[in-house]
C-alpha cells in the first residue's frame, strides 16, 4: 500500500477524483480552470520544497531560484518560433537544473541551520538580480514564450497546450505523478537513509553513511522538480519574469508547506490550495485582504501545531 | 575615482552601514537572547517611518514626532511579545517563520489601510537641513551626518548597557545559555519582553531617522529586512559586535559597488555573504 | 606499558603518540595503546581523564592534533568519520543516540542496510528486503530486545534503549566495538544483562570499553588501562592494575571511592 496514513489515503481519494471531474463542472469557465491549473503548478513546487525541508531537514530560502530557472532555461534552449516537444524539453530542463543544483548543493550543503537558510537565500538573490538587471534576459519585465511546445509521443499527440482544459489535465497528471514519485521515494531504501539523516545525522554518520551524498541527491531531485514546476508555469501564460526567483516566492511556498503540514508531501497540496483559495476569496471580499490573511496565518500557527495535515491526522487518530 | 567622490562614497557607505547596524542590532539581539528569528523586524522599520510621517503632519515638529514614534514602537513591541512572540519559545524555527510572516501581512495591510500606498515624504528638520563643505566643490548634508552620529551614539549606549549594566549581564548570560538563566529564577519573561521591545524599537528608530532621507513606500520593510539578514549572518547570529562590523562592511561594499560595478551592484552583498560563509560558515563573530 | 595477553592475537587498533589539544587544554597527551582482537580492553579513570575523547578519536569523530591511529596496521587518523564505521569500527554512545521516532527493528535496519547495499535505490521499498529484517532481528535478539522489535524506540525503557544502542552497533557487523559507558544510568539487573552480553561478545570482537562501573570493568576486562588528566597512567591485567599504588592514589586522591 502506497499510503501509510489514513488521512493521506482519504486526501488522495477525495482530491484526485474531484480534480479529475472539475473541468466538467466548470465547462465554459476557462478562468477558473486556468486558476486551478496555476494553483496545481505551484502546489508541485511546494511539494518539492516540502520534501527538501520537511523530509530531509534541509531548510532553504532559495528554492524559488530553480522555479525561475525552469522558465528561463526553456526560453534559453527552445527555438523562438518553433514548437518543440514538451516531453523532450522536460527532460532537458530537469537535467540542466539538476546539474546546476549539483554545483550549488555542493557549496551550500556544507552549512547547516540558519546559515544554510542564508546562503541559499544569497544564491537565489544573486540569480534574481542577475535576471532582473540584465537586458539580455528581459530585465524586470521578463521574457515571452511565443510558441508553446507540442506534446506528441511517437506521433500521437495528447495535449494541446493552448487549450486550458488540456493544460489543466497535463498539470493534474504531473501533480499525481509527483505525489506518487515522492511516496515511492520515501518508502524506498534511499528514503530510509534520508529519514535517518533527518532524525539523527550524528548517528547516521556513525553507522557509516556519507550523509553529504544523500543530502546532495535529495537537493538535486527536489531542485529538478522545482524547475519542472517553473517550466509549467512559464508555459501556462507564455512568459517568465524575475519575480519567480524572488525570495518572497520561496517564502510563500514555505508558508503553504508549513500550513499544510511540513513533511507530509500531500500536505503541500492541501496547504497550497487552502492558501490560494483563501487568498482568492479574501481578495474579492475586501481590499485589505492581507489583514485577514495574516490573522489567519497567525491563528493557524497557534492552532494547527503540525499544519492542517497534522491536525487532520490527530483528529482521525482520536476517532480510531 | 576622484578623491572627493571617494570621500563622499566613503561617508555614504559608513552612514548607510551605521543605519543598517541600528536595524540589524535589534534583530541579532532578539535572536541571540531569545532564539527568535523575527521576520517582521523589517516591518517595524516601516512602522517607524510611517509613524514619524504621521506625527510630523500633525505636530510639525520632527523631534517630538520622533520621540512619540519611538515610544509607540516600544509599546507595540511589548504588545507583540506578550501576545504572539511568547507562544514561539517552545516551537521550532519554521513556526517562527510562519508566524512572523503572518505578522508582516498584518503590518502591510494596516499600512495600506491607515496610510495608503502612495509614496510619502518627511522633510528634513530645519535645524539640520544645511550642508557642510567637504571639499571646495562638494557639500555633505548635515542631516546624514547627524544620523550617522545618532547611530554611533546608540551603539555606544548599547555597548555600555550590555557590558556595564545588570540588564546587559542578563542579556549576555541569556545569549550563551538560555536555560541556565531560566533556572536562576530570574524572571526570564520580563527580560524577554524588554529585549524584544528594545529590538523592535531600534528598528523603528532607524525608520524614523531614514524617513527624511528617502521616500516612504510600501515594501520598504521587506527590502531592508533582507539586507539586515545579510548583515546579521555575516556578523554572526547573536553577535552585536559582529553586526556592527558586518553592517559597516555591507554599507561600504554596497555603496562602492553601485559606483564601481553598477551591473553587479545589487548582487554584491550576496556575493560577499556567500564568500564569507564559505570560509567562515558561522559568520565573522559567532557567539 | 603494554602486556600482551597472548602473543598470537591480532592488533586491531593501535594509537601511537596520540594527542588531542583544545587550544591550551590537553585532553589527551601522548597516548600509545594497543587493542587486540577477541579481547575486551577496559578504559577507566576519573572524570576528565580523556576517556570519551579517546573513543571520539578512535571512531573518527575527532581528528587528532598529533599522533596516529592504526587499524590493522594502516594509518586511518585522517579519513572521514563515516569511513571509520565502514572499516568495521563501531561505536555506541554515552548519551543514547538512536532514532527515537522509529521502531527498534527499523533502528537496526538502518544499521544493517549500510552494508547490504541498495542505499541509492529509489524504487525498491524498504520493507521488501526480508534478509535485512532478519539480520536486524538477529541483532536485537542478541542483546535481548527481540520482544520489543516492533515498539517505537522512544517508548522503550532507558535500559532497553541502551541495549538498542548496542544492537545497532552489532547490526553493522563490526570488527571493533567502541562502547562508551553502555551501562550508564542502569540499575543492577539491567547492568547484569549487559555484562553477560559483553562476556559473550568479547570472544568475538575487539572491544574497547569505557565504564565507570568498576565491578563490571573488573569482571569483563582482559586488559585494563587507567587514564588520568589525559595521560596514560598504566595498562595491564585487572590484578596488576588493581594492585598498582599509583592507581589507588589517582582515584583516592581525586576523592572517588573505588576500591
Amino acid at each position: 500500500m502506497l499510503f501509510n496514513k489514513r488521512t493521506e489515503r482519504i486526501f488522495f481519494w477525495v482530491f484526485f477524483p474531484l480534480a479529475l471531474l472539475m473541468p466538467l463542472f466548470l465547462a465554459d469557465n476557462t478562468f477558473f480552470v486556468s486558476k486551478l491549473t496555476s494553483i496545481m503548478i505551484f502546489a508541485l513546487f511546494v511539494m518539492s520544497l516540502d520534501y527538501l525541508v520537511g523530509r530531509c531537514g534541509l531548510i532553504t530560502l532559495g528554492h524559488a531560484m530553480f522555479y525561475g530557472l525552469g522558465g528561463y532555461l526553456f526560453w534559453m534552449i527552445a527555438p523562438e518560433y518553433e514548437a518543440v516537444n514538451f516531453w523532450v524539453y522536460t527532460f532537458y530542463i530537469c537535467m540542466i537544473a539538476a546539474g546546476v543544483a549539483l554545483v550549488i548543493g555542493f557549496l551550500v550543503l556544507r552549512t547547516s541551520g540558519i546559515y544554510m537558510i542564508m546562503i541559499t537565500l544569497a544564491f537565489a538573490q544573486m540569480a534574481f538580480y542577475f535576471f532582473s538587471d540584465s537586458i539580455d534576459f528581459g530585465g524586470t519585465d521578463g521574457l515571452f514564450i511565443y510558441v508553446k511546445p507540442e506534446t506528441s509521443i511517437f506521433g500521437l499527440s495528447f495535449f494541446d497546450l493552448d487549450n486550458p482544459t488540456h493544460f489543466y489535465y497535463l498539470c493534474l497528471l504531473s501533480l499525481f505523478n509527483t505525489l506518487v514519485f515522492f511516496r515511492v521515494l520515501i518508502r524506498s531504501r534511499f528514503g530510509r537513509v534520508v529519514d535517518a539523516i533527518h532524525e539523527n545525522p550524528g548517528r547516521t554518520t556513525a553507522l557509516g553513511y556519507n550523509i553529504f551524498i544523500f543530502r546532495l541527491m535529495s537537493y538535486v531531485i527536489a531542485s529538478a522538480l522545482g524547475a519542472y514546476a517553473g517550466y509549467l508555469f512559464t508555459l501556462q501564460y507564455g512568459f517568465v519574469n524575475p519575480s519567480m526567483l524572488a525570495w518572497t516566492t520561496s517564502g510563500s511556498a514555505l508558508v503553504m508547506s508549513i500550513l499544510g503540514g511540513m513533511g507530509s508531501i500531500y500536505g503541500a497540496i492541501l496547504g497550497t490550495f487552502v492558501y490560494e483559495g483563501l487568498h482568492y476569496v479574501l481578495e474579492h471580499l475586501t481590499e485589505h485582504w492581507m489583514l485577514f490573511m495574516g490573522a489567519l496565518i497567525i491563528t493557524m500557527v497557534m492552532v494547527f501545531k503540525n499544519g492542517i495535515a497534522g491536525y487532520l491526522e490527530k483528529l482521525l487518530e482520536k476517532r480510531a | 575615482m576622484t578623491t572627493s567622490l571617494f570621500l563622499v562614497q566613503l561617508i555614504n557607505g559608513l552612514q548607510y552601514g551605521l543605519l543598517l547596524f541600528l536595524i540589524a542590532s535589534g534583530l541579532t539581539l532578539v535572536f541571540g537572547v531569545m532564539g527568535i528569528l523575527n521576520l517582521a523586524h523589517g516591518s517595524m522599520y516601516m512602522v517607524g517611518a510611517y509613524l514619524v510621517w504621521y506625527f510630523v503632519e500633525h505636530t510639525g515638529s520632527f523631534g517630538l514626532s520622533a520621540l512619540i514614534s519611538a515610544v509607540i514602537a516600544l509599546l507595540i513591541g511589548i504588545l507583540m511579545e506578550r501576545t504572539l512572540i511568547r507562544q514561539l519559545y517552545r516551537r521550532n524555527h519554521l513556526d517562527q517563520v510562519l508566524l512572523t510572516i503572518g505578522m508582516i501581512f498584518v503590518f502591510n495591510a494596516l499600512q495600506g489601510l491607515l496610510w495608503g500606498n502612495d509614496p510619502l515624504g518627511v522633510a528634513v528638520p530645519a535645524a539640520l537641513s544645511s550642508a557642510i563643505p567637504v571639499t571646495d566643490v562638494l557639500e555633505y548634508p548635515v542631516y546624514r551626518i547627524f544620523v550617522a552620529l545618532l547611530c554611533v551614539g546608540i551603539a555606544a549606549v548599547m555597548y555600555f548597557m550590555i557590558n556595564k549594566t545588570r540588564l546587559g549581564m542578563l542579556i549576555r548570560a541569556g545569549e550563551s545559555n538560555r536555560e541556565m538563566v531560566e533556572c536562576l529564577g530570574i524572571d526570564i519573561r520580563k527580560l524577554y519582553t524588554i529585549v524584544f521591545a528594545i529590538g523592535v524599537m531600534l528598528a523603528a528608530v532607524a525608520g524614523v531617522a531614514a524617513a527624511p532621507m528617502s521616500s516612504i513606500v510600501p515594501g520598504m520593510g521587506e527590502h531592508i529586512l533582507i539586507t539586515c539578514f545579510v548583515v546579521v549572518v555575516i556578523g554572526g547570529m547573536g553577535s552585536i559586535k559582529g553586526a556592527f562590523i558586518a553592517a559597516l562592511l555591507v554599507g561600504l561594499v554596497d555603496t562602492f559597488a553601485s559606483v564601481l560595478v553598477p551591473q553587479l551592484s545589487s548582487m554584491m552583498i550576496y556575493i560577499l555573504m556567500a564568500f564569507i560563509l564559505l570560509i567562515k560558515p558561522q559568520g565573522l563573530f559567532s557567539s | 606499558m603494554n602486556t600482551q595477553v597472548s602473543l598470537d592475537l591480532q592488533v586491531m587498533l593501535e594509537t601511537q603518540g596520540l594527542c588531542k589539544y583544545w587550544g591550551g587544554l590537553k585532553a589527551l597527551d601522548d597516548l600509545s595503546l594497543q587493542f587486540f582482537d577477541k579481547q575486551l580492553h577496559g578504559i577507566v579513570g576519573p572524570n576528565g581523564a580523556g576517556k570519551s575523547t579517546l573513543l571520539n578519536l578512535l571512531c573518527g569523530h575527532y581528528k587528532p592534533t598529533r599522533g596516529s591511529i592504526l587499524h590493522k596496521g594502516e594509518a586511518i587518523e585522517s579519513i572521514k568519520p563515516w569511513a571509520f564505521a565502514r572499516r568495521g569500527i563501531g561505536r555506541s554512545f554515552q548519551k543514547t543516540n538512536i532514532y527515537p521516532g522509529a521502531t527498534c527493528l527499523e533502528n537496526c535496519c538502518v544499521a544493517v542496510q549500510r552494508r547490504m547495499g541498495g542505499n541509492f535505490n529509489f524504487l525498491r521499498s524498504r520493507y521488501t528486503q526480508k534478509v535485512l529484517d532478519e539480520i536486524a532481528t538477529e541483532a536485537l535478539e542478541k542483546v535481548g530486545l527481540g520482544a520489543r522489535r516492533d515498539v517505537v524506540a522512544s517508548r522503550i525503557s532507558y535500559g532497553e534503549q541502551r541495549q538498542l544502542e548496542i544492537a545497532m552497533v552489532l547490526a553493522t557487523a563490526p570488527e571493533v566495538l567502541l562502547l562508551d559507558e553502555p551501562m550508564a544510568g542502569m540499575g543492577h539487573e539491567e547492568s547484569q544483562l549487559i555484562i553477560e552480553l559483553l562476556k559473550k561478545l568479547r570472544r568475538e570482537y575487539c572491544i574497547v570499553l569505557v565504564e565507570h562501573d568498576m565491578d563490571a570493568v573488573f569482571e569483563l576486562s582482559d586488559q585494563l588501562t587507567v587514564m588520568v588528566d589525559g595521560q596514560h597512567l598504566t595498562t595491564g591485567s585487572v590484578d596488576q592494575v588493581r594492585d598498582d599504588p599509583r592507581v589507588k592514589e589517582a582515584y583516592l586522591g581525586q576523592g572517588d571511592e573505588v576500591f
